[in-house]
């Protein structure tokens, strides 16, 4: 029974949300191996949001069930005012179905999403925005030059070349060092790095005086909320591996797929020396030969076999 | 940069909805005064939902900004596996700002919202999905017959049905208990009861199946489909608990021509604030554990072996655990040496 009025029915007015909810999926179910400086990943790629964003924000975490050191990293982040939503999952939905939930339930028109691998540089929302909302019918902004397949840009480029108020230029306007930087960032070589930059260019556009380069990626994009909303329910029944039908999907709905001209983000990857120093990849020395044993094809399937065992173990535990 | 692979893309499936999710809202800015018994009330709830509903389902608890006390426990519930989703919002939204977030997110075919102070008795998932198995026009199913009328008359979506030969329509009084523990609920004063006892509440009929359900549904408890969910958000927002915001739901779907129905049973009971010797005694009287796995799979996981099955067993004791992660640490650090 009831007994009193209920107090909130008093409350007069409730908090607004922000018209920009910064979105981002943490996974991390232990603190070894692949996962092992993750945590530290995180916290630098929250830190470098909170300090380098200019513009109000909600920031919403999706935990698609962690370990508990991380949990609790978060939990005490929501505590200090930090995080305005947080999501804790018990169990991992998967990207596309935690993508479905953040995409439907962030309360902001404008949804800023990445991995929880990213670092901020001050001006990144500001940038994203201003491309946002001068480009029409625009599906993503990254905010950072890349080169994506023409697959998923091939309808940003048909636009922007039956447009009479738009210049488009072709050649090479990313340098050398904020490539490498990124493609290094996803586990390429050197020299691989390399041979792609040196294999093509990019399609730059400016139209009413906002440059802007004709590419985007998943792992780091601002959206509208009403337009990502068209895409609704991704259909992803694996962790991860298929988030690239988004950008198909995008591309081929028509909506541009576009990037800030300079580096606003930046992809660190599980390690966080990355931050500091993309490191080369170079040949061990003194390699032991217990290591040189993993050069044999088979043995290296073997122990990879096992290594994929022992995460399923903890993954479905 | 990038070390190795990421496990999470070597083919593992992802977690597959149930078809039915539970949405419950929470405030608890303190445990004092008005609140003093909610957080024991609402574990009665999440006790209730456990041990009285035989399919699965995933539990979404969405809290508007409780104290720490009450996300401890909330957290802690999270941990024993009795909460699937955690969403804890820093701010108050508002009854009507969650809804906007539990409706358009759950990504469940059916989501059941209630107020963080039902209890649920057996048998109400089985009469709701009657329901909403008879009326495929269903918008709201609460599973207690409703006698406030949120539309105020004014609702127009059953008055499709009154030329369909198919459904019946008709009055009836409710048990006397009914009443009674309705009005106990609300905390409703002698006249106001009275005026529920002397009341007769619409209902109608599918012949067809001989399913009945009571015209009208409490914004307390209902199941809603998802795809009526996604039509009617984003609501109006801007109070805690202002009704002429929360009616903006009902008028929604009445606009989009979905009914509002509910059981002529009471399947749910509204608790309030106050724990009762009664509720406590209807609460002991719950068969069984609060099971997790209440029923039918309908979960999507990959076949196991049998090797897996034993050595997920193994890694549950905590020094094979910590073998284990060793061993992975070491694999992880040799196949990748070269990139760290």
């Amino acid at each position: 029974m009831r007994v009193g009025q209920n107090p909130a029915k008093s409350i007069k007015q409730v908090v607004q949300p922000k018209k920009v909810t910064v979105a981002t999926i943490t996974y991390i179910p232990h603190m070894k191996g692949y996962y092992s400086e993750s945590l530290e990943v995180l916290q630098a790629c929250l830190s470098s949001l909170w300090g380098n964003t200019s513009v109000d924000f909600d920031l919403f975490v999706f935990d698609n069930d962690s370990c508990s050191e991380v949990k609790e990293f978060l939990l005490d982040a929501e505590e200090k005012g930090l995080i305005q939503y947080l999501l804790l999952s018990d169990k991992n939905i998967g990207k596309g179905g935690a993508w479905n939930i953040i995409f439907q339930g962030a309360p902001g028109e404008i949804i800023a999403y990445a991995d929880s691998d990213v670092i901020y540089s001050p001006g990144w929302l500001e940038h994203s925005i201003e491309i946002l909302n001068t480009y029409p019918d625009v599906g993503m902004v990254t905010g950072r030059p890349l080169r994506s397949p023409e697959e998923f840009y091939s309808k940003t480029l048909e636009w922007a070349q039956s447009q009479d108020d738009i210049s488009v230029e072709y050649g090479n306007f990313i340098q050398w060092e904020i490539f490498r930087e990124h493609v290094l960032s996803l586990g390429i070589t050197e020299e691989q790095a390399l041979e792609w930059f040196d294999s093509k260019g990019e399609w730059r556009v400016t139209y009413q005086g906002v440059p802007a380069l004709i590419s985007a990626a998943h792992f780091q994009f601002v959206t509208k909320k009403n337009i990502i909303q068209e895409f609704l329910p991704f259909n992803m029944d694996r962790p991860m591996g298929q988030v690239r039908t988004l950008d198909e999907m995008i591309n081929q709905a028509g909506y541009l797929r576009l990037t800030t001209c300079d580096p606003y983000v930046r992809h660190i990857g599980n390690k966080i020396d990355g931050i500091h120093d993309i490191a080369q990849r170079r040949e061990r020395p003194n390699q032991k030969a217990g290591f040189r044993l993993l050069e044999i094809p088979l043995i290296k399937r073997s122990l990879l076999g096992i290594y994929d065992f022992i995460f399923k173990l903890y993954y479905e535990k | 940069m990038r070390s190795g692979q990421n496990p999470s893309k070597s083919g593992i499936p992802a977690y597959t909805p149930q078809q039915l999710g539970i949405a419950l809202l929470v405030y608890i800015p303190f445990n004092e005064g008005y609140f003093k018994n909610s957080l024991d009330i609402l574990k009665f709830q999440i006790e209730s939902l456990y041990k009285n509903t035989k399919s699965k389902f995933d539990l979404l608890v969405f809290d508007n900004g409780s104290c720490i006390e009450v996300i401890q426990a909330l957290s802690e519930l999270r941990d024993d596996g009795y909460i699937e989703w955690l969403v804890l919002s820093k701010n108050n939204l508002g009854k009507v700002g969650a809804w906007n977030w539990i409706f358009g997110s759950l990504p469940n075919e059916l989501i059941c919202y209630a107020d963080s102070d039902v209890l649920f008795r057996e048998g109400w998932l089985e009469d709701s999905l009657a329901i909403l198995d008879a009326f495929p026009n269903s918008g709201m199913v609460s599973a207690q017959p409703t006698f406030h009328d949120v539309l105020d008359g004014n609702g127009t979506a059953h008055l499709d049905l009154k030329d369909d030969q198919n459904y019946e329509f008709g009055k009836y009084r409710p048990e006397y208990e009914i009443v009674e523990e309705y009005c106990l609920g609300i905390g409703a004063d002698d006249e106001l009861s009275s005026r529920f006892f002397d009341m007769e509440l619409p209902y109608i009929t599918n012949l067809t199946s001989s399913t009945n359900a009571v015209i009208g549904a409490t914004h307390m408890q209902f199941i809603i489909p998802k795809h009526v969910a996604r039509d009617v958000i984003p609501l109006p927002v801007s109070k805690g608990l202002h009704r002429a915001e929360t009616t903006t739901l009902d008028q929604k779907i009445d606009e989009l021509g979905y009914l509002h129905l509910s059981t002529k049973k009471n399947h749910v009971m509204h608790m309030g604030n106050v724990i009762t010797e009664e509720l406590v005694s209807e609460v002991n009287s719950f068969n069984g554990e609060m099971d997790k796995d209440p029923g039918p799979a309908v979960m999507v996981l990959s076949k196991k072996s049998t090797l897996f099955r034993m050595v997920s067993k193994l890694i549950k004791i905590p020094t094979l655990n910590q073998f284990f992660l060793r061993v992975y640490d070491f694999l992880y650090r040799a196949l990748y040496a070269d990139i760290q």
